[in-house]
């Protein structure tokens, strides 16, 4: 088998830790505790987990945008962890990154045509207007707002402006961080179709975050689910529906609103995390092809 | 702009400080033309002439004349020249250097933080008076020297504030993005930090403004500033308090314009930064 686009190993990211000056070292918090995952080129992955999972951080961490205390993330081939800021420049055009608040993700005193352009002045290459124009067209936005600040954007608008930025360099992968949570559930299938039409375009594979399994079933062929730091289920998107191992797993699938309200909803199961930390000593188990559980 | 003025207009202190900072400025730069007389050249027989407004306009002296017969009003005129300049380049010195090495402290964090504000600690532990006092001995009263001793008690107060705003900036998703496409730090602190710092550091500069008129003030009125014969709010207060009991406006109106400038300012400043903060911007 061919080796994947992404290969992340045994990551681990921990905060906190260190002594502060009057004595006593603050506890440490596993944020991203020994997770393993892939992703194919041109795949879809879904990375799901409630808030303060560690599905951010590992994100991050991934892209090398704060350094990992363990572990090994190999992107096309290449070790990535470790490298200097000038060794991960040629890395960087091929990975990039959309965030969850698109009101913080745009520089407030930019203007966003120079927003977008940026990643390719950054890396030397030809950030003519008509350049960017046709960025702008690609995702869906006039132009002619190239001048404008971001402050005079709606939401919906701002994450496309953040998109043509990340599809700048033409990366082959990018980490989608919660892209649709902060937006207008009637603006929010826009963005997904536009992820799915770049995706159809550019070959780009996707390391997409959610902190529910709603709109995972549209956009990703497999699903990492994250509890506290920790991955305890993998599988494809069908397995992970049809066969749901982990008990984490079935409580986010419960939750998952009806669209049909003649349907009557599955009773909630109820999921108490606080009692259900992942065991330190807890290892990942093939239960079928693809299919991996985490064993307490 | 126009929000700017509309803003203001509906503060009553906010306005008057605007507008004392004006006249102030409005004088400093058009006092060659008032047709005051020259403020370096008394007459000895108009020594310690009271206010009198007798007399057609340029003759006569509507704030009197000081011990050697020049015109009070002409050197305060004069003098606000000396102030502004002085005070304008020690805070823009102050203020970009300030700005830097807090942007600097901020974002590259580690051991260039941590001496960065170490010597802020210790900056802060001198009195700065005593300070400016040993730098201007040792090197001389020289409107330079004056200048970059007053930057050198100012930088540090851009450098606190801005290091803070820099610690939850450096945080934000657009930096992070930019460090996600491969930008420099260089680039990220000049093109995503500094334009998102410039109003605090304005707001700062304001204030600072208020505290170095007063300070060089106070080195002209110990002979430390400006030198004579140019006049100098400070170094007229000096000169003049030997006289207070006998010609009071010798002391009073070179204080009156202290006074009133750094009211200006201060009242301005407070205004400027309630209108830049956005949860009182809100509120409204
Ligand atoms: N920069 C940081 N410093 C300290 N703790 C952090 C930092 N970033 C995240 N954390 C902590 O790590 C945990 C995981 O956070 P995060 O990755 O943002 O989760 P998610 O994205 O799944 O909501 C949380 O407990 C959070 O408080
Ligand atoms: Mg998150």
């Amino acid at each position: 088998m061919a080796e994947p686009l992404l290969e992340v190993r045994n990551l681990i990211r921990t905060y906190g830790g260190n002594r502060s000056l009057l004595g006593g070292a603050r506890p440490v918090l596993h944020a991203v505790n020994d997770i393993s995952f892939h992703v194919a080129a041109g795949e879809t992955l879904g990375l799901v987990g409630e808030s303060g999972s560690g599905k951010s951080t590992a994100g991050r961490v991934t892209l090398q945008l704060e350094p990992a205390d363990g572990g090994s993330v190999r992107f096309a081939g290449q070790e990535i962890t470790g490298l200097s800021p000038r060794q991960l420049k040629p890395v960087r055009r091929q990975m990039q990154m959309i965030f969850q608040d698109p009101y913080a993700a745009l520089n407030p005193r930019m203007r966003v045509g120079s927003f977008v352009a940026e990643p390719l002045v950054v890396h030397g290459e030809d950030a003519h207007k008509d350049r960017i124009a046709d960025l702008f067209r690609i995702v869906g936005l006039d132009p002619a707002f190239m001048t404008r600040y971001p402050h005079e954007f709606s939401g919906g608008q701002r994450q496309r402006i953040c998109i043509a930025r990340a599809i700048a360099l033409k990366p082959s992968f990018i980490v989608a961080d919660e892209p649709i949570t902060a937006l207008d559930v009637s603006i929010q299938a826009q963005i997904v179709n536009l992820f799915q039409d770049l995706q159809d375009q550019l070959g780009l594979a996707y390391l997409f975050i959610a902190h529910d399994l709603s709109m995972v079933r549209y956009l990703c062929q497999r699903v990492a689910v994250m509890l506290r730091g920790r991955i305890v289920e993998t599988a494809s998107v069908e397995q992970i529906f049809s066969n749901p191992q982990h008990p984490y797993t079935r409580s986010l699938l419960d939750a998952i609103p009806v669209p049909d309200p003649d349907r009557p909803r599955r009773k909630r199961l109820a999921f108490d995390v606080a009692s259900n930390i992942p065991p330190r000593e807890a290892v990942m188990a093939e239960i079928a092809p693809g299919h991996f559980v985490l064993q307490p | 702009m126009r929000q700017f003025f509309s803003e203001l207009s509906r503060s009553k202190a906010g306005l008057a400080g605007f507008i004392l900072l004006v006249l102030f400025v409005a004088l400093a730069v058009l006092a060659p033309w008032l047709g005051l007389e020259d403020p370096t050249r008394g007459s000895l027989r108009a020594r310690m002439t009271a206010p009198t407004w007798d007399g057609f306009w340029p003759g006569a002296h509507p704030l009197g004349t000081d011990e050697v017969g020049r015109d009070i009003l002409s050197r305060i005129v004069h003098g606000s020249r000396t102030t502004l300049a002085v005070a304008g380049a020690a805070v823009v010195a102050g203020g970009i250097v300030g700005t830097f090495l807090g942007i600097l402290a901020g974002y590259a964090g580690g051991l260039t933080d941590r001496i960065l504000m170490r010597l802020v600690d210790i900056q802060l532990a001198i009195p700065l008076m005593m300070l400016a006092l040993l730098v201007v001995a040792a090197l001389g009263p020289s409107i330079q020297n004056v200048i970059m001793v007053l930057a050198l008690t100012s930088w540090i107060r851009y450098a606190r504030i801005i290091r803070g705003q820099v610690l939850s900036l450096r945080e934000r998703e657009f930096v992070q993005s930019a460090r996600a496409i491969g930008a420099s730090g260089w680039r990220i602190m000049l093109r995503h930090i500094l334009p998102n710092v410039m109003t605090p550091a304005l707001v700062v500069a304001t204030l600072e403004l208020a505290r170095i008129i007063v300070m060089d003030a106070a080195l002209s009125f110990l002979g430390l500033g400006v030198q004579p014969p140019n006049p100098s709010w400070g170094r007229m207060l000096a000169d003049g308090r030997v006289y207070i009991s006998t010609a009071w406006w010798s002391v009073t109106f070179p204080g009156l314009a202290i006074m009133l400038t750094v009211l200006g300012v201060n009242l301005f400043g407070d205004w400027l930064r309630d209108y830049f903060d956005p949860k009182t911007r809100s509120a409204r």
